[in-house]
Formats: structure tokens, sequence, C-alpha cells
């Protein structure tokens, strides 16, 4: 069910992100670690567009974690900001970019909207 | 509570102890040293000679920093000390304590000081039952140094307590063995880092020197430029500048930083709220903007930053919802608590909006109506694509989040507090009344900011046509014809929730009340069910699960009387909004000092005090925010094109009230108001007296 954050990130995340402010510009750097290796991965966002290219240069944020965090992250299993807060995670430079992140990123798969809720009825099911 | 708790804070940093400035930990309230949501100090208790301490004085030099002068023994005993001990704490990124014991006799004398020093590192949300912990401690005896560190996988918390004068140093404290000259006195300055590792581009282990530098000279001067900044009061009540100082001095001390960012923001207040909430923050600055505008730019930023994004049962998350509430801590942090981005909230997002335009109408600040305009919009669509379930045009609530989700995601938040007058809740999802009203202002006030400042004519067109039918279909549904009210709330088949609840007062607010229903509702408002004589009660007597006591069954919240105060101005009931605002203001008065953040309901003629609650913040942001909000409803303060509007209508007794150089788009401007009886005290039975209002 989940892609791997490989996967997401070189298939799903490219391109236009109507959800993001035109304003939010910036370049971030994810470290992906695995055992002795790093990939990197750079994400360009400007006007509501993202670009990803397999780059090691400066950003404006460095974001680093084991490949399994990031896995989690891409499933929506985790949320960028929790993760920073575990450590299991680290980020450099521009904090704010890191919130922006979050928002390129899916949420949980089962997650309901609200009508769907409301239409299912009388009390809330359990999760 | 047993005794009175005393606080030192600085942003979302604090303190709290006894009186004597000890700290044990207690289920009953967040004793000890906290910052980012976890305790770095659960004991901390001063001996001398075996002895514990008493205060025999106690002076609170700043919000962030107080002295206590003690002596040995039990207050019941007659003093007759030798000794005395000071102990002088302050508080910012870290806690540092001067201990100093001064000998009186005329001979040498020996002393063992012991501080005990403990963490348990426990989570906010965990007070009433901290989890045991196992923390590594290590007692470093050549940098006379205790440190204590909690860790979990990657997860790691440290307090870091070193003195400058020689200890011995245990698993379990610090001991100084001393000897002090006649007339002497020994000290030794305590420092206490509190460490978050990993969280980088923030540095938590200050040094005692730059803290102390901080203490002495930044804090210091950044609050007489916050005091600076805020218009003066000047009032022949003498209680009420100092009501109006405590709040500005509340206000300054509840701003903190957070991680991400560059600006500070509201915290809710102390004890149990020292984290952001969305609502807190909003309300906050939507009371200061004739005071503190500077809050509301960076609040708003904040806020668009951690908009929602996506769906999150847990987490209670929609896109376009702006936050309920932000924390830091373990619980946080591992998912135990859905509070490191909790959303569980139906207000905050129309909120976003008013406050806002609001702000854009007081400042003139045009750049930051643009710079927020795509969250702005987000926020809109959020209230009818998310916020409105049955697609009727109300705007609703019901947690997805059903563990440890709020139950009701309004202000009133407790999980009772949405039940008719026979105690009845109704099933999910709910549409509260108040929610009504926000949502119908946030759509006219978007709308205004669409035509004038986004280039959307079109837009505007339809937000004011949705606006002017949920204002119909409102009256329609929420209004109680053989009671004269709105019902607190409708069920999902339209049922009316018939309670009778200061929201009234928010309808008012709102705008969205028929003209020819706002009698019926200042009557309510103003009458004895509802008004308690401090002011408006949450929930009206005569229902049956009206409760004095209870949160929002009965009980009068300053922020609420604030928000109900404005409402009834806004539709010209004049004499009743001075009504709640003296009521209000008395509270803050009579007890002096911060004003709590809830009161008790019960008839001020029985009570004559204020009856606080244990479990009531203070300060709070909002509370000490109402204030001024009042303060600005007394003198009509309302910001007209370019200039500013005073239309003062101030209680009888309060005199002349003058406040200068008040911040806005006109740059600085003066308004002053007059009560209408102190002037016509001078003559009885001669010319009318002076009934005068001063604009």
């Amino acid at each position: 069910m989940s892609a791997s954050a490989a996967e997401y990130l070189a298939r799903q995340l490219p391109g236009r992100h109507p959800d993001l402010p035109e304003n939010t510009a910036g370049t971030l750097r994810l470290d992906l670690r695995d055992g002795a290796r790093t990939d990197h991965w750079y994400l360009t966002i400007d006007h509501q567009e993202v670009r990803v290219d397999r780059l090691a240069e400066e950003a404006d944020l460095v974001v680093r974690a084991d490949r399994e965090v990031f896995d989690r992250i891409a499933a929506g299993r985790l949320n960028p900001a929790a993760a920073l807060l575990r450590n299991d995670l680290t980020a450099q430079g521009n904090l704010r970019l890191l919130l922006t992140l979050r928002r390129l990123f899916p949420g949980p798969p089962e997650a309901r909207h609200p009508r769907e809720v409301a239409r299912a009825g009388g009390r809330v099911g359990t999760r | 509570m047993k005794q009175e708790l005393v606080n030192i804070r600085a942003g979302n940093a604090f303190a709290l102890s006894d009186g004597q400035g000890d700290m044990e930990a207690d289920p009953c309230a967040p004793i000890g040293l906290f910052s980012f949501d976890t305790r770095f100090l659960s004991r901390w208790v001063l001996t001398l000679n075996g002895e514990r301490l008493h205060a025999l004085s106690r002076d609170e030099l700043a919000y962030f920093e107080t002295r206590f002068v003690l002596v040995p023994g039990a207050a019941s005993h007659y003093v007759d000390a030798d000794v005395s001990v000071i102990r002088h704490r302050s508080i910012n990124d870290s806690f540092n304590e001067r201990i100093t014991v001064l000998n009186h006799s005329a001979e040498p004398a020996e002393f063992t000081v012991r501080m005990d020093i403990g963490s348990d590192f426990a989570d906010t949300a965990e007070i009433l039952r901290p989890e045991p912990r196992q923390p590594a401690v290590v007692a470093d005896a050549v940098h006379q140094q205790l440190r204590i560190c909690y860790q979990r996988g990657r997860f790691t918390r440290e307090s870091v307590v070193s003195s400058t004068a020689p200890a011995e140093v245990d698993q379990r404290g610090m001991t100084f063995r001393i000897r002090v000259a006649p007339d002497g006195t020994w000290h030794t300055d305590l420092h206490v880092a509190m460490i978050i590792r990993g969280a980088e581009g923030r540095d938590l282990r200050s040094s005692l020197e730059s803290h102390r530098q901080h203490v002495h000279q930044v804090m210091p001067e950044d609050l007489a430029r916050w005091f600076d900044h805020a218009p003066q009061l000047i009032a022949e009540r003498e209680t009420l500048m100092s009501a109006y100082r405590q709040a500005l001095t509340d206000l300054a001390s509840l701003r903190y930083m957070p991680l991400s960012y560059t600006e500070r923001v509201p915290v809710g207040g102390l004890p149990w709220a020292m984290a952001l909430y969305g609502r807190d923050a909003l309300v906050t600055c939507l009371e200061t903007l004739p005071f503190t505008p500077e809050l509301t730019p960076a609040t708003l930023r904040l806020l668009a930053l951690l908009q929602g994004g996506q769906l999150d049962d847990y987490h209670d998350e929609e896109p376009g919802k702006i936050l309920a509430e932000l924390r830091y801590g373990e619980s946080a942090a591992f998912g135990e608590q859905p509070t490191a981005f909790y959303y569980g909230a139906a207000d905050t997002t129309p909120l976003f909006v008013i406050l806002l335009d609001e702000y854009e109408r007081w400042t003139g600040d045009v750049e930051l109506v643009r710079q927020l305009r795509h969250p702005a919009r987000m926020a809109l669509d959020w209230l009818d694509e998310y916020g409105d379930p049955y697609g009727d045009g109300y705007l609703r609530y019901q947690p997805r989040n059903t563990v440890n989700g709020l139950a009701n995601q309004t202000w009133r938040n407790s999980p009772e507090a949405i039940v008719d007058r026979h105690a009845v809740a109704p099933p999910y999802p709910r549409a509260t009344c108040e929610l009504q009203g926000y949502a119908y202002d946030a759509k006219i006030r978007g709308a205004r900011l669409a035509r004038e400042f986004w280039g959307d004519p079109g837009y505007a067109d339809r937000l004011e046509a949705e606006a002017a039918r949920l204002r119909e279909r409102f009256d329609r549904d929420f209004w109680l014809p053989h009671r004269g009210y709105y019902a607190l709330a409708i069920t999902p088949d339209g049922e009316p929730v018939d309670a009778l609840t200061s929201h009234l007062g928010h309808l008012l607010w709102s705008g969205i009340v028929e003209p020819e229903r706002a009698d019926a509702l200042a009557a309510h408002l103003s009458g004895p069910e509802l008004f308690s004589g401090w002011g408006v009660r949450t929930y009206a007597t005569g229902q049956r699960p009206y409760n004095p006591v209870g949160a929002h069954l009965g009980a009068v919240w300053p922020s609420d009387n604030a928000l109900v105060a404005a409402g009834l101005r806004r539709y010209g009931y004049d004499a009743e909004a001075a009504q709640v605002a003296a009521g209000i203001l008395a509270v803050a008065e009579t007890l002096g000092g911060s004003v709590p953040e809830v009161i008790a309901g019960f008839p001020r003629e029985i009570t004559k005090y204020p009856v606080q609650l244990p479990e009531a913040g203070r300060p709070q942001s909002w509370a000490s925010g109402g204030l001024l909000m009042l303060l600005a409803t007394m003198l009509g303060l309302r910001p007209c094109g370019e200039n500013l509007l005073a239309n003062p209508y101030v209680p009888d007794g309060y005199g002349r009230i003058e406040l200068l150089d008040v911040p806005g788009r006109w740059g600085r401007a003066d308004a002053y108001g007059r009560d209408r009886t102190t002037g016509r005290r001078v003559r009885v039975g001669g010319a009318a007296g002076q009934r005068r209002t001063v604009g």
C-alpha cells in the first residue's frame, strides 16, 4: 500500500501543488540515510511548482533522517514535525520550510472526510 | 490547593513553586520548572542545617524574576533568627537562582546548605499521573554539576544544574558546608540549563553570563519597549490604571517564540496552557488591536504556516483548517496525544479571517492582507468544504479522533458544555450558534478583502450572497420565539438545543443578529439569569445543568464577556455594555494582580467578592487581553476610514479616562471619556448635571 519515499519523491511529488501559497519559495535537501549510504533529493519550491532533482547542493533547509523515517512520512504515517521533536529527523536552516514539507506529503490513507463521518450518522465510529 | 503558588515565566518556560520557593511535584498543579511542555525540575527544595525555611517576604521584581527572604523554621514560631537566606531567581531560556546566606550573629557560623534536586521529565499532559521514568543521573564533582538526562530512542531531554561555589554533588542534589563570618554573607549561583537535544537552530544551553545579561538588560528593555509602544492610560480611578498595567505585563510575559519561527506569539497562559492555542491567540489579538497590534501579524503568519494540509482523523485535520493546539512534549512527539499539531477546533478558521480583516481596518497593513491571500482563501473554502458536513450551510463539528480528541471543538471545550436546558447533549455533528455568527462574519469580511485587496469582486459577491443566506436561515432555524433568544445549537435534524447562554453576546458581536431581535438578547444578557453582577455567565441560572462552578455551565469568563460587551455596543446597548465592562473590571480591581481566566457564577450580591475557581488559569492571554478590549469598548474605539473614532460610554464611578497614543493607520491618536455621574455630583437640585461625553 505504501510507496517508498524514493518512489514518492520521484513520481508523485514533482509538479504543481495548488494547495501551497504562491509566495512560498525555497530549496530543501532531503538526506535519506540507508546504512553507510546517503541519498540526496533536492526540492525547489516556487510559485506552487515543486521540482525534484538528485543533487547534493546547499539548500535553505537540509533535512536528515533514516530512509525508513522518510518512508513513514511518505506513507502518511509520520508527521515530519513530530519526527523532529523525537529527534528521528534533524533539520538545519529555515525551519519554516519543514512546515511546507509537511504539506507536500500525504495524510494517513484511512483518513475520512467530515462528510463521510457525518453521513455514517450517530456517534463517531471507532478507529 | 494547599497554599499560594508563585511563578516566574518567560515565553513557554516557567517555574511554579510554593511561597518559599521550593518546588515539589504535585498532581494538582504543574509545579516545577518547565520549558517546551517538559518538566525539567520536579524537585528543588532548599534546607539549612536540615531544616526547611519559611518566607518573611517576597519581592516579585518582574514577571521573570522573584526574590524570597527566608528564615529557618516553621511560620508559627517566633522569628529570632541569627541567619537568613535570600533566594533570587530568574528565568529565560534557562533558570538561575542565587542563594545568599547571611549570618547576623557576632560569631562565625557553620551551616549545611542543601538543595535537593530531581527531575521526572513529565509532559505537561500528564501532571496528574506522571509516567515513572528512569533518568540517568551523573553527579560530576569536578565541574560541580548535576546532570539528569532522560532518553527514549533518540528523544533526549536533559537538566544540567551547576554551581559557582564549591559543592558536594550527589545523585539527589548538592550540599554546601560553609562557614560564614560574623555579619558576613555567602552565596552561590545555581544555573539550570534545559536541554532539548537535536532541535537544532536553537541552543537552549545559555551560559550563566548570558542569562544574567538577558534577564537584567534585554528583558527589562524589552518590557519597557512594550509599554512604550502601548497607549498610555490616564484615569482618575487608580485601580483601573493598575489593572491596565497588569494586563499589559501579563501579555508581555505570555509571548513565546516557536521553534520554527522568528517572532513572538501569545501562549494560552499559566499554568496549564503555556503553549500555542489557535483560539486563545486569535481572540487575544482581536482584543488587543488598539493596544498592541504587533501581536497580530506574527500570529496570523504563524497560523498560516501551520494551516491544515490534509485529512487526518487522529489530528482532526482538514485542508485549510486553522490550528487548535501545538505542543512539544514527549506525548506529542510520540503521538500519544494528538497535540504535535491538533486541529480540533471549528472556530479558529473563521476567526483567522475575521482577525485578518479587523487588523487591516486598524492598521492599514495591506501588504499582510495580500501576503495571506492564499491561506485566507483556503480558510474560507474550508468553511464550505469541510466545516459544513451536511452541505446545508451550517458550520458543524464532530471529532474524528474519539480517543483523545476534543468532544467540543469550540471555546466551550469541556465534554459536557453543550447541553440543552434539561442537560441533554445533542448528537454529532453539532452546530453551535456562535460558530454560525463567526462564519457569517468571516464571509462578510472575506468579501471585503476580496473586493478591496485581492481584485476578486466575483468571489466577494458569492461570499456576500452566502452570508445573506446563512443569516436568513440562522434566524429561521435557531430563533426560539416562545423564549425570545437564539438556541445554543441545533441537532443534525435541525432540532434546537434550547439553552440560554452568553453566546447571545457573540452573536451580537458577529453581526448575524436581525436588529429586531436585539432588544430581547440584550435584556437576557443583562437580566439576572445571565448577569451575575460580575459578568455574564456562560450558562444561565434556572436551567438544570446550571452550576456556578462549572467552567462552561455557569462560570464567568472575562474573555467571553469582552466579546459580549463589544456585541452589545455594536447593536447600541451602551448601558448594558458598560454594566458588563464595569463588572469584569471590578473583578480585576477587587482581586488585584492578573485577572483569572474564569470566576464562579455566584451572584455578586451574595458573595460580595469574586469567587475563584482552583483550576482557573492566571494569568491568561485572552483574559488579560479581555480587560483591554473592555476598556476599548467603554471608549467606543473604532477605526473609521483613516481615523480613530471614539464614542465613549463610561460606567458610573469611573470619572475621566484618557487613552493616549492609540496606534493605528492614523499614526497615533488620543481618546477621552467621562462617566455620567461625576460631573453631576457637584450640584444637586441646581441646573441639570453635565451629561457629556467627550469623543
